[in-house]
């Protein structure tokens, strides 16, 4: 009851592959979900399905118990699913600040004659965009770049850009695909905290993909592990710890740090 | 190197008003005594068009006078003036900073038409290549959208201008024009330039239509199928126009009044300057550069990027069309065959030498190819050798053109500058 | 029963025509569908590569019909004709990579696609000023004999475009199979970075793709100069753009596509030059390209690649 995101007996095949069978879901307000398996496991294709990048062969998705399945991208995005990529989608041209007020696109209203004349309505939206973007930054640490290319930051930094575009969409259920791939110890150490703040700040519910168990076994208050497309186990963190069925499939192969 | 810096220095309290007023004063000289005195002296046979390029490339012997002639005329005023004025020039633009950007900018632009009015006014040769110019600098700014700002590689651009082109003078020389195709004027003569930008924008607004036919395939392919795409267009356009003997088929369609002369086009390109600076510093224009990037990441960030691809064609195209308006205005004939590959070529050499996302960078481009070709015209057949040469320089070099990825700052462009040196 | 009869022989004698004018654009298209594979960029100079080594062609066979003619057996003529233009013009070949897209190799691809274009226009306009305006004509290598077979025209000179064009891939597609460069061109289309393990370095296999396509375009070209003997300067335009349209329907990289598909530009102009008025053949040329784009935007057999990407 009162799910923020339902999940229902998704599948999907690409061709004859067959990437997610009889997947489910249930993501509550303020709640942080874990989804863990192998690779090739298809963790990054529930990400796409959900957010419609591509649509699923079967089953329902509801998000406040609205359909949004065969949705476009966008407007999935403009309901509340923000999200992040597990290899950092960025535009390579653009500086940090722009990253994080395109995100806030669906937010305005002033249409494309305003923006050819700047009209007042324009310039209005844009300073308040502006304001928003800027408190963004300053919340994750990344004020100082904000006139910098986003290529030429540290790679920590890029991922923070990232969040934060994320967060700019506003979004009810915020998705991270592998935010720690390929950090350091100490930028985990950094991540967990930020993600902690955004979910303290923000009030949004996490869903988020990982490899690396200390992690998901910190911050998540349920998981659930998908081997080859399929759900083997899903609860509680200590529960999933001591399943026999994931330590075998999964644990018992991968690093455990 | 060390001489750059120096003159950099030299020059760097000098405010924008200050230049213009060095120009000014080099276009009066030449206006009053350019003929009677300074050329007549320098052993040169008239004023230098274009600062003597086309005399010098003739008859090497000139080129002593040449240079002369641009000395004294241009290089020593210019510097003198502008450098000795900044002490009422800088106070002047200190006053004008103070109120909107947009009175300052207008006052400004005001100015600088004058002294380009009359610098074009020595000959009816300049003021054609000035109003051409300033064509390439709409079809370069409209183009850069679509190749630049979007990241497509569309070659429709011909196509689109043609459209413009013919749509907006079938709609003059109907309404306003008695000759042979179309018949006696419909309305009063009179009423013609008064209307005239409504024809324009009819073919602007056609352009637009048009490109759909472009934008659409653009949702699931790009790059070379994209190009194919555009080129097909092109043809398809031309050769529709050739078959069309309703507007004359290949031998084109003539007559069109002149509605276009200097200050009319002049406003039309600050208009496009203005509109697609707006558009493409806001966020929804910003949009183009995020769905050229990384489409997938744009539409999970909210952007529409359908209808943004749909956008940047349109508009695009919608300034292309406002272009050919005004290209079959200025020389009052065209034809299906001008608007075909070599066009093409001569666009995307503008685009791609001044550089990609950037509106001073096309501006940039389409002056240099225009001067350049216009300069190096005695050189005939050499002057294909050397612009290819130069442009695939630039590209080797500086692979997104001259200048990218950088936006007119208005503000900071006008602003005094007497601040800085006691900063320094 | 005679009108089928004519109309039979109406399709046939088309069917030749559409024969001859397609194997040139198949032959020119694959050099722009191998270069595709190896560098992932259209060569656009190759149309006036194609037009320099008719030139060369055209040079060679003045120079040694003047020489031999009167003691040398006429299809030795042309055989060394034909060799010795493909081994100049493959030199333009290199040229053209080493000098134009060598230096851009990690530069975006439309400055390779603007450097191509100019390197084309470069020699359209070295071509006038060596030459003139003045119209040459190339010298017919070889008696032309006109035939009749059941109320059908045709040439030797026709048959020896269409058999000579089909030899000329099916020795490509040989070497691509079965050398070792070939096979090194091969590996590059699929993967551009598997080729330096293999321990083939971009820096040779570019410029001998650069020169296979230009020998071909140098075949391409005379016989094409003994087809429509008048040489032109801008010749290359018009051929090089339709080629280079036919690479892409073909698919891009697709070199059997692009062969296909220069047959079908050839098929679709020569039927529509004979059933429309000439001044629409543009038109509905392009025009059927732009639905077979539409339907098909990958060509005939490009590579899949999907839409959105992958995340
Ligand atoms: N667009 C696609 N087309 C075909 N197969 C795909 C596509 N996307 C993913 N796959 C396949 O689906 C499977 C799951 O991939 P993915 O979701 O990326 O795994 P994970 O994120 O768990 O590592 C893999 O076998 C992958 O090759
Ligand atoms: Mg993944």
């Amino acid at each position: 009851m009162s799910a923020l995101l339902n999940v229902n007996k998704m599948t999907h095949y690409f061709g004859g592959l067959r990437a997610v069978y009889n997947y489910n879901l249930n993501i509550k307000p303020h709640q942080i979900t874990g989804l863990i398996g192998p690779n090739g496991a298809g963790k990054t294709t529930i990400f796409n399905l959900i957010t419609g990048v591509y649509t699923p062969t079967e089953g329902s998705i509801t998000l406040e118990n609205k359909s949004i399945k065969g949705l476009e991208t966008n407007e999935i995005a403009a309901r509340g699913l923000g999200r992040t990529f597990q290899n950092l989608a960025l535009w390579r041209h653009m500086n940090v600040l722009d990253h994080i007020k395109m995100a806030h696109y669906s937010q305005l209203s002033y249409g494309l004659i305003g923006s050819f004349f700047n009209t007042s309505k324009c310039r209005e939206q844009e300073s308040r965009v502006e304001e928003n973007s800027y408190r963004l930054l300053e919340l994750f640490d990344i004020k100082q770049h904000a006139d910098q290319i986003v290529t030429n930051l540290p790679y920590g930094a890029q991922r923070r850009v990232e969040m934060a575009r994320a967060m700019a969409t506003n979004p009810k259920i915020l998705f991270l695909d592998e935010p720690t791939a390929g950090m350091t110890p100490d930028e985990l150490g950094q991540m967990i905290k930020i993600i902690r703040k955004v979910h303290q700040d923000f009030k949004v519910a996490i869903f988020l993909i990982e490899h690396r168990m200390k992690f998901v076994m910190e911050l998540c208050q349920h998981i659930q592990t998908l081997v080859f497309g399929e759900l083997i186990a899903e609860g509680p963190p200590e529960e999933i710890q001591n399943n026999p069925e994931v330590i075998e499939a999964y644990l018992g192969k991968e690093d455990l740090t | 190197m060390e001489i750059a810096r120096k003159f950099k220095n030299t020059f760097s309290n000098v405010p924008m008003l200050g230049w213009l007023l060095g120009v000014l004063a080099a276009v009066l000289i030449e206006y009053y005594w350019g003929y009677d005195y300074i050329s007549y002296y320098l052993g040169l046979p008239k004023i230098p068009v274009l600062f003597g390029t086309l005399i010098m490339l003739k008859d090497p012997m000139m080129i002593p006078g040449v240079i002369g002639y641009d000395l004294i005329v241009y290089v020593i005023p210019i510097l003198l003036i502008a450098k000795a004025s900044n002490f009422f020039t800088n106070p002047v633009a200190a006053i004008l900073e103070k109120t909107p950007l947009w009175l300052s900018a207008i006052i400004h632009l005001i100015f600088f038409y004058g002294v380009l009015h009359l610098w074009a006014g020595i000959n009816d040769y300049r003021v054609l290549v000035v109003k051409l110019t300033m064509i390439s600098i709409i079809l370069t700014i409209s183009i850069n959208v679509i190749n630049g700002y979007q990241g497509e590689f569309s070659c429709s651009h011909p196509g689109f201008m043609a459209i413009g082109a013919y749509i907006s003078s079938i709609i003059t020389l109907y309404f306003f024009v008695n000759d042979k195709t179309f018949g006696a004027a419909v309305l009063s003569p009179d009423l013609g330039p008064w209307l005239f930008p409504f024809a324009l924008i009819a073919g602007g607004i056609g352009a637009s239509l048009g490109s759909l036919l472009v934008a659409v395939p653009s949702f699931r392919t790009r790059g070379d199928y994209l190009a194919i795409i555009s080129l097909a267009f092109m043809f398809i356009i031309k050769s529709a126009i050739e078959n069309l003997n309703v507007i004359g088929g290949a031998r084109g369609m003539g007559g069109q009044p002149d509605y276009a002369p200097l200050p009319i086009i002049f406003i039309w390109t600050m208009l496009c300057i203005w509109v697609v600076h707006n558009f493409v510093t806001s966020i929804m224009g910003k949009a183009l550069n995020a769905v050229r990037d990384d489409e997938a990441a744009s539409e999970s960030m909210t952007v529409k990027t359908r209808k943004t691809k749909m956008t940047a064609f349109m508009f695009g195209a919608f300034w292309a069309g406002i272009a050919g308006g005004l290209f079959a205005h200025v020389l009052a004939y065209i034809n299906p065959g001008m608007f075909s590959i070599n066009r093409l070529a001569e666009i995307l050499a503008m685009v791609y030498f001044g550089g990609l996302n950037s509106i001073i960078g096309s501006i940039v481009g389409a002056v240099s190819i225009n001067v350049l070709g216009e300069a190096l015209r005695p050189l005939e057949l050499f002057k294909w050798i050397i612009i290819p040469l130069i442009l695939i320089l630039v590209m080797i070099f500086r692979p997104y053109g001259l200048i990218s990825f950088k936006e007119i700052n208005a503000k900071k462009l006008l602003r005094a500058k007497h601040k800085r040196e006691q900063g320094a | 029963m005679e009108s089928l009869i004519e109309l039979g022989q109406f399709i046939l004698q088309n069917l030749i025509n559409a024969l001859q004018r397609g194997s040139f654009y198949a032959v020119i298209s694959i050099g722009y569908s191998m270069v595709y594979g190896v560098l992932m960029l259209f060569n656009f100079a190759h149309g006036d590569i194609f037009m320099v080594a008719t030139y060369i062609g055209f040079g060679i066979a003045t120079l040694f019909l003047a020489l031999f003619a009167g003691f040398l057996p006429g299809p030795l003529i042309f055989l060394a004709t034909v060799v010795i233009t493909m081994f100049l013009a493959s030199w333009v070949g290199v040229f053209v990579e080493v000098a134009g897209y060598r230096p851009l190799r990690s530069a975006p691809r439309a400055s390779a696609a603007i450097t191509g274009l100019m390197i084309g226009i470069i020699f359209e306009t070295g071509i006038l000023i060596l030459l003139g305006a003045k119209r040459l004509s190339f010298p017919p290598l070889m008696e032309s004999i006109s035939y009749n077979v059941g109320g059908i025209y045709f040439t030797n000179v026709k048959v020896m475009i269409i058999v000579i064009s089909l030899l000329l891939m099916l020795a490509l597609h040989t070497f691509i199979q079965k050398t070792k460069w070939g096979m090194a061109m091969r590996a590059m289309s699929y993967d551009f970075l598997a080729v330096p393990l293999m321990g083939v370095s971009i820096n040779i296999i570019a410029p001998l793709t650069f020169a296979v396509g230009a020998g071909l375009a140098a075949v391409a070209g005379i016989l094409y100069g003994q087809a429509y003997p008048i040489l032109d300067p801008y010749m290359g335009v018009i051929i090089g753009w339709k080629a280079f349209v036919a690479a892409i329907l073909g698919g891009r990289g697709s070199i059997k596509g692009a062969a296909l598909a220069g047959y079908l530009i050839g098929f679709i102009e020569i039927f529509v030059a004979t059933i429309f008025p000439s001044t629409l053949r543009d038109l509905i040329a392009y025009s059927i390209i732009l639905l077979i784009l539409t339907f098909r935007p990958r060509g005939f057999f490009g590579m899949e690649h999907s839409t959105k990407l992958r995340l």
